[in-house]
C-alpha cells in the first residue's frame, strides 16, 4: 500500500477516517491494515468506484421495494409498510473462522435439542438439580400439555434453530439469544442475496462465497421426511398468523420458494384425528406443518383458549403422530434468556463436552447469589422479565419511581428476571451512499441451523445439525431486534475456491406438485382472489368516473351554463349531495373569479381521495391490498411491482388538494390497475384461482355498468349528450362509439354498444358470456347433473338480455313507456347479478365460524 | 369404604354443533389409598375418536371428538371405588413452617427430588397468584416458629369458620380478592384461597378435584344426583409428603373423599373442556352420585 507522494489512493478516499478504532474491526487489523480475507472484495469495491456504488445502492433499494420486501409491525395501513435498507457491502467471514463458529453453532443446536427432549420427557435436568424448577415452570413457553406421553417422541423437536450472535470488541464470539419456535430470517437472507447478486453481478458472480441454495434444499428434504405417512408427496403447509403479522412477507416468500401451501389457522381443521386443509375440492390431508405461530396460540383446546390463530385439536393430532409440526410445539422454552447461565454445565452433563460458543454473560436472578450481585450492580446489567417478553429494563436509563418498582418486583419474584451483561460489538464496514465512504457499523448476526435430514430417525444422541453458510446481519447495538432495524446486510462465508453458481430462483425442490392451483386451492385463497377482483375493479370504475368528473369540472367552469352535470356524477360516485355547514365554512376564500359552486363541487369530488371516507379510493385500495397480501404467494413478481407502484400512488393521494394533481393520480392508478389485471391474466395459471379473480372482477363490472346505464338513461337529473359522453369515456368506449356509429350520441346506439354487443368487453352481453364460461369451469362439490344456482343466475340474466324487444326501448328521450321498459330490463339484470356474488360465496368459500369454548375460563391475570 | 360413583355432565345446545374437540379429566386415578375398578365412560353421541393419556400431573385425560351434527352432549362416568384411610391418620411431623419454606428454597443441587418436584406448587399458576395480602390473611395461623402442620390446620379451620358457602356468589373466574372481601364462595374458591395463602408464604400447595360422600338430613332418604363434585387442597410437608385439607368443611379428607386428579389449580383439572363449531347458547346440567356400597351388597 505504498503511495507515491501525497496522492490519495481510491481506497483511502473510500475509507476516509475509517481507521483508528481501538476495538476489533472486521475489515482492519490492529495495524489498521485490511485483513487478508477482505482483500478480494475490497479490490472489487474500489474498482467499481463511489459513483457506481451509489447508483448500485439505489438499484438495490429499488429492487427491494419493487419486490415488496416488507416487514409490517402489526399495522394494516397499506401506506405504512416499512422496507429496510440493504447495504451493498456484506459482512464477511474467512473460511477458518467460519469453521470454528460453525462447530459452535452445531453444538449449540445439538445441546438445545437434548435439553428440549429432556424437559418434555424425563425432566432429569430438573430432578437432578441441574436446572432450578422455578426457571422452567414460570416460563410461559413451558407447556404442560406438551409434557405428557413422553415416550411418543421419535422425531426431532428442534428442526430449525436460529442463533443471534455478535463478535465482541475483543474479537470473540458471544451468543445473545436463540429462536426456537419459528426462526425468522432465512427468507430475508435469501432475498438479500438474490437482490445483491442482481445489482452487483460483477462482485457476486465470481466471489468465492458459499452458496445458500443447498441449505434450503436440505430444509425441504427434512420437512418432507418428517411425514409419517408413506405417501410419495407429503402435503406440507406453512401455517402463518396471516397478513397482519410482522413476518408475513417471509412466510409467503418461503411458501412460494419451497412450494408449500400458505395457510392460516382457519384453513385447517382436525377431523378423524388428522389435520386437513379446507380446499375447493374438499378436505385434503396435511402431513407436515411448518408453523410460524408461537407456541401458546397453536391450539385453543389445550393451550390459550382465546387463540383464533390456531387449530383446535392440533396438539392431539401431533401427539397421535398423524401430523408433524416443525418446530415441535413447546420449543419456545428454549428461548428463555436465563438458560444461558446454565448452558456450560448442561453441555458437560448432557453432551459430555465443553460448550464451544460462549453466551453473553448472564445471571438468573432466581439464584440467591446472582440476585445479590445484580442488586448490587444494577446499572451494569440489562434485565428481562420473562412474564413480559420483549421488555428490557436498563437501570441506568430509568427514573427513580420505575427503578423502585423494578427493585421491588425483583425482590418479590426474582426467578422471573434474567440479567444480561451489556456488550459492545465489533465494528464492520458498511457503505454510506450519502458520504460515499465506508463507515463503521455495529451489527448483530443471525445464523440458522437445521437437523441433518438423514439423522431424523436416529436417537437424539446421534442427531447432528448443519448450519446455513450465510445468514442475516442487521444494524443496531448488540441484541437490538431485527424487526426494528433500518439496515440489513448479506453475510458472506468465504470458500477456499470459487463455488459453482447455483441459481437460487425457483429450482425444482423434490417432487413437483402439479395440482398446486387446482382443487387443493384453500377456500380462503379463492375467497381473497374473488374479492381482490371485485375491489380492483371497483377501484378502476370509481377512478375512471372520478377522472371524468374532474375533467368535467374544469370544462364546465369555463361555461355559462354552470355545473349541470355534476350532481348526477356525484350520485354515481355515491358522494353525499349535501355538505354540512361546517365543511362549507371551511372552504378557503379563493381569489379571482372562481365561483363558490366550483369550490364546493371540487371539494366534494376531492373527498374521494381522503382516508376517512368509507367508500373513498384509499379505503377501497386498503381492501384491495389486504386481499392481495392474503394471496401473496399466488401473484407473480411483476404483478407485485404493479401493486407496489399503486401503493406509491396512494401514499401521496390523501393530500391531494388540486384537480390537476388528482387527475394525474387517477391516470397513474388506472394504468397500474390495468397492468395488474393484465399481468394476472398473463402470468397466473388459468386455474381456479385465476377464475375466482376474474369472476369477482366481472361481477363488479357488470353491476357498476348496469348502475351507470340506469343513471345515464333513466334517473339522471340532466340526461343528455354530455352525460352519455361521460358514460362512454368512463368505460373507455368513446372512440369505439365514434368509429362505429359515426353519429351524434344516441341512446339506442349506446345501449347497443354497452348492453348487447357481445364482442365489446365493456358490454353486459360480453361480461355475462365470460361469467358463464368461468362459472361452468369451477369445481362442483357434488356431482349433481343439474345446473347450480350460480349457473342459473347467469342464465337468467343472459335470457333476459336475449329476449329484449329492442322496439320497446326506442325513443327513450321522449317516451316514458320506453324508459319504464328500460328500467325494468336493467333491474331484471341487476337482481340476479347481485345474488350471484352471494351464491358463489355460499358454494365455494368456507364459512368458518370462530370456534367456541365449552367452558370459558378467563385467567384472573396478574394484578 | 366402597362406593359406586356416577357422574353425568349434560350439555344442551340451542343450535347444532358441527364439530367438537373435547378433553375430559373425569376418570378417577388409582392411589395407594384408592382403587378404581369397572370404570366406564359413556359418551353420547358416540365420539368419532377417543384417546386416553396421562397428563403432566399423572391424571387420566380423555380426548374425544364428535364430528357430526349434534345438539346435545352427554358424558357419564361410572366407577366402583374402594377407599382406605389416608396415611395422615398416624401422621407426625414437627417441622416448623419457616423451616419448610427454607427446605423449598435450597440450592437445587443440594436437595431431594420430592422437594424439587414440590417446588412447582409454590409458584403462581393461572388462577392463583402469590400475593402479600394472601400471606397477611394467613399470618395469625403462621406465627414465628409454629409447627407447620398445626399452622396449616388452623388456616383450614379459619377459612371454614370465616367464610359462607354460597353457590350463587361465584363463577369459575371470580378473583380471589373478591372472595376474600365478600367472605363467600364455593369449595373451589376456598381451595384456591387456602392454596394462595400457603404459596404466598412460600409453601407448596396443590389443588385436588374429586367427590365426597354426603349424608341426607336425618330421617330422609338420599336423593339421586344430589351429590356434587368437590375440591380441596393438599400441602407439601418436607420429609413426609402431601397432607390434604378441606377448607370448605374445615376437616382433613378421609375415606369419604374420592380423588379424581390434581394440579396447580382448577385450570389444570377442569372436568370437561371443549372447543366447538356452532352450538349457540348452551345449558349445562350435572348429576353426581356417590353411593356407599355395603360389604354384603358388593359380595353379591
Amino acid at each position: 500500500m505504498q503511495q507515491a507522494g501525497n496522492a490519495v489512493s481510491p481506497l483511502q478516499t473510500l475509507l476516509g477516517d475509517y481507521a483508528g478504532h481501538s476495538g476489533h474491526d472486521e475489515l482492519l487489523d490492529a495495524e489498521q491494515q485490511p485483513r487478508a480475507h477482505w482483500q478480494g472484495l475490497l479490490d472489487d469495491i474500489v474498482s467499481l468506484g463511489p459513483d457506481t456504488l451509489v447508483s448500485r445502492s439505489e438499484e438495490v433499494q429499488n429492487l427491494l421495494h419493487e419486490n415488496g420486501v416488507t416487514f409490517n409491525p402489526y399495522e394494516d395501513d397499506p401506506g405504512q409498510l416499512r422496507t429496510w435498507q440493504l447495504d451493498c457491502v456484506p459482512w464477511v467471514i474467512s473460511t477458518e473462522e467460519w469453521e470454528e463458529l460453525e462447530a459452535g453453532l452445531r453444538q449449540r443446536s445439538r445441546l438445545l435439542e437434548h435439553l428440549l427432549d429432556d424437559i418434555y420427557g424425563e425432566r432429569r435436568v430438573i430432578l437432578d438439580g441441574l436446572l432450578p424448577p422455578e426457571l422452567i415452570f414460570t416460563h410461559p413457553g413451558f407447556l404442560f400439555s406438551a409434557a405428557d406421553d413422553p415416550s411418543q417422541v421419535d422425531r426431532p423437536l428442534l428442526i430449525f434453530h436460529g442463533t443471534d450472535v455478535i463478535r465482541d470488541e475483543r474479537g470473540g464470539w458471544q451468543v445473545l439469544s436463540d429462536s426456537t419456535q419459528s426462526p425468522a430470517g432465512v427468507g430475508y437472507a435469501l432475498e438479500n442475496r438474490i437482490t445483491l447478486a442482481r445489482a452487483l453481478p460483477s462482485i457476486y458472480r465470481d466471489a468465492p462465497i458459499k452458496r445458500l441454495a443447498g441449505f434450503l434444499q436440505a430444509q425441504h428434504r427434512c420437512l418432507a421426511s418428517l411425514a409419517k405417512t408413506n405417501r410419495e408427496q407429503p402435503n406440507i403447509v406453512l401455517l402463518s398468523p396471516g397478513p397482519g403479522s410482522p413476518g408475513y412477507f417471509e412466510h409467503a416468500w418461503l411458501a412460494n420458494y419451497m412450494n408449500f401451501s400458505l395457510v392460516e389457522g382457519d384453513d385447517l381443521v382436525v377431523r378423524d384425528g388428522q389435520v386437513s386443509m379446507r380446499t375447493l375440492g374438499g378436505l385434503t390431508q396435511v402431513d407436515v406443518i411448518l408453523r410460524q405461530i408461537n407456541d401458546p396460540w397453536c391450539d385453543p383446546l389445550e393451550l390459550r383458549q382465546d387463540s383464533l390463530l390456531g387449530v383446535p385439536g392440533l396438539l392431539q393430532a401431533a401427539r397421535s403422530g398423524t401430523v408433524h409440526i416443525a418446530n415441535a410445539v413447546g420449543a419456545g422454552i428454549l428461548e428463555h434468556p436465563g438458560l444461558s447461565a446454565f448452558l456450560p454445565d448442561l453441555c458437560r452433563s448432557l453432551l459430555g463436552e465443553e460448550l464451544l460458543l460462549p453466551c453473553r454473560e448472564t445471571l438468573w436472578c432466581g439464584s440467591p447469589d446472582s440476585l445479590a450481585q445484580v442488586e448490587d450492580e444494577l446499572d451494569d446489567w440489562v434485565l428481562r422479565d420473562i412474564s413480559r417478553p420483549g421488555k428490557v429494563y436498563r437501570a441506568d436509563q430509568m427514573g427513580l419511581g420505575a427503578l423502585r418498582d423494578l427493585r421491588s418486583s425483583l425482590h418479590q419474584h426474582p426467578y422471573l428476571f434474567t440479567a444480561q451483561r451489556q456488550v459492545t460489538s465489533a465494528t464492520t464496514p458498511g457503505f454510506n451512499p450519502q458520504t460515499r465512504r465506508l463507515e463503521r457499523q455495529n451489527i448483530t448476526l443471525r445464523f440458522f441451523s437445521l437437523v441433518e435430514p438423514d439423522d431424523l430417525l436416529k436417537p437424539v444422541s446421534e442427531r447432528n445439525y448443519r448450519v446455513m453458510p450465510g445468514g442475516l446481519a442487521w444494524l443496531g447495538e448488540a441484541g437490538a431486534p431485527l424487526m426494528k432495524s433500518r439496515l440489513v446486510k448479506d453475510v458472506w462465508v468465504l470458500a477456499p475456491v470459487p463455488q459453482p453458481h447455483i441459481s437460487l430462483l425457483r429450482q425444482a425442490q423434490g417432487p413437483i406438485v402439479v395440482t398446486r392451483d387446482g382443487k387443493d386451492l384453500p377456500c380462503r385463497v379463492a375467497e381473497s382472489l374473488f374479492w381482490l377482483g371485485r375491489y380492483g375493479e371497483r377501484l378502476d370504475t370509481r377512478g375512471r368516473l372520478l377522472r371524468e368528473s374532474l375533467a368535467r369540472l374544469l370544462q364546465d367552469d369555463r361555461q355559462e351554463s354552470g355545473f349541470t352535470l355534476l350532481p348526477d356524477l356525484l350520485t354515481a360516485l355515491e358522494i353525499p349531495l349535501e355538505l354540512d355547514e361546517q365543511e362549507e365554512g371551511e372552504s378557503s376564500p379563493v381569489p379571482g373569479r372562481v365561483s363558490r359552486e366550483y369550490i364546493m363541487t371540487r371539494d366534494r369530488l376531492l373527498q374521494m381521495f381522503s382516508d376517512d371516507l368509507p367508500d373513498g379510493l384509499p379505503a377501497l385500495f386498503g381492501h384491495f391490498v389486504r386481499n392481495s397480501r392474503a394471496v401473496r404467494d399466488h401473484l407473480g413478481d411483476d404483478t407485485w411491482r404493479a401493486i407496489n407502484s399503486l401503493r406509491q400512488q396512494f401514499n401521496n393521494m390523501s393530500r391531494t388538494r388540486g384537480v390537476v394533481v388528482g387527475q394525474r393520480h387517477l391516470e397513474g392508478m388506472v394504468l397500474d390497475l390495468a397492468a395488474f389485471f393484465g399481468l394476472c391474466n398473463e402470468t397466473m395459471p388459468h386455474h381456479y384461482g385465476w377464475r375466482f379473480l376474474d369472476i369477482g372482477r366481472f361481477i363488479e363490472r357488470t353491476l357498476s355498468s348496469l348502475q351507470l346505464l340506469k343513471l345515464a338513461l333513466v334517473t339522471a337529473e340532466e340526461p343528455g349528450i354530455p352525460l352519455w359522453e361521460v358514460v362512454l369515456a368512463t368505460t373507455d368506449n368513446l372512440t369505439v362509439y365514434r368509429r362505429r356509429y359515426r353519429s351524434q350520441l344516441h341512446p339506442l346506439a349506446i345501449l347497443d354498444l354497452l348492453l348487447f354487443d357481445e364482442t365489446n368487453p365493456r358490454s353486459i352481453g360480453y361480461m355475462l358470456k365470460r361469467l358463464d364460461r368461468q362459472i361452468a369451469k369451477l369445481p362442483s362439490p357434488g356431482s349433481s347433473p343439474y345446473r347450480n344456482t350460480e349457473q342459473r343466475l347467469v342464465i337468467q340474466a343472459t335470457s333476459t338480455l336475449h329476449l329484449v324487444d329492442i322496439a320497446t326501448l326506442a325513443d327513450l328521450e321522449a317516451s316514458a313507456t320506453a324508459r319504464e321498459a328500460l328500467t325494468e330490463l336493467l333491474d331484471q339484470l341487476i337482481e340476479p347479478m347481485s345474488e350471484l356474488s352471494n351464491a358463489i360465496s355460499h358454494s365455494h368459500f368456507s364459512h368458518v365460524e370462530a370456534p367456541r369454548q365449552l367452558v370459558s375460563m378467563q385467567h384472573s391475570g396478574q394484578p | 369404604m366402597k362406593y359406586q360413583l356416577r357422574h353425568t355432565t349434560h350439555y344442551e345446545y340451542s343450535s347444532a354443533v358441527t364439530l367438537s374437540h373435547n378433553e375430559a379429566r373425569i376418570l378417577p386415578r388409582d392411589l395407594p389409598w384408592q382403587d378404581c375398578s369397572n370404570t366406564q365412560l359413556v359418551i353420547s353421541p358416540t365420539p368419532d375418536r377417543l384417546r386416553e393419556r396421562t397428563d403432566f400431573f399423572g391424571n387420566r385425560v380423555v380426548y374425544f371428538s364428535i364430528e357430526s351434527l349434534h345438539e346435545s352432549l352427554d358424558v357419564t362416568v361410572r366407577s366402583d371405588i374402594v377407599t382406605r384411610p389416608r396415611l395422615a391418620a398416624d401422621f407426625f411431623s414437627n417441622i416448623g413452617w419457616e423451616a419448610a419454606v427454607g427446605e423449598l428454597q435450597l440450592d437445587p443441587r443440594r436437595t431431594n427430588r420430592d422437594c424439587l418436584e414440590a417446588r412447582l406448587y409454590v409458584l403462581s399458576s393461572p388462577f392463583i397468584y402469590q400475593q402479600s395480602w394472601l400471606a397477611d390473611y394467613a399470618r395469625d395461623c403462621f406465627s414465628p416458629g409454629r409447627n407447620l402442620v398445626d399452622a396449616v390446620l388452623q388456616l383450614n379451620s379459619k377459612i371454614f369458620n370465616e367464610f359462607v358457602y354460597d353457590p350463587e356468589f361465584t363463577t369459575v373466574a371470580t378473583p380471589l380478592a373478591d372472595v376474600l372481601k365478600s367472605k363467600r364462595g364455593v369449595c373451589q374458591d376456598f381451595a384456591h384461597l387456602a392454596i394462595g395463602c400457603l404459596r404466598s408464604l412460600g409453601l407448596a400447595a396443590r389443588y385436588i378435584s374429586g367427590y365426597m360422600e354426603t349424608s341426607p338430613p336425618p330421617g330422609e332418604v338420599k336423593l339421586l344426583g344430589a351429590d356434587a363434585t368437590h375440591a380441596w387442597a393438599s400441602v407439601f410437608i418436607p420429609g413426609w409428603g402431601w397432607l390434604e385439607i378441606d377448607p370448605t368443611n374445615g376437616c382433613m379428607p378421609d375415606e369419604r373423599y374420592i380423588v379424581l386428579g390434581w394440579g396447580r389449580d382448577f385450570a389444570d383439572v377442569t372436568p370437561l373442556k371443549g372447543v366447538m363449531t356452532g352450538g349457540g347458547e348452551h345449558v349445562l346440567s350435572v348429576a353426581v352420585d356417590v353411593i356407599p356400597l355395603r360389604e354384603e351388597a358388593s359380595l353379591l
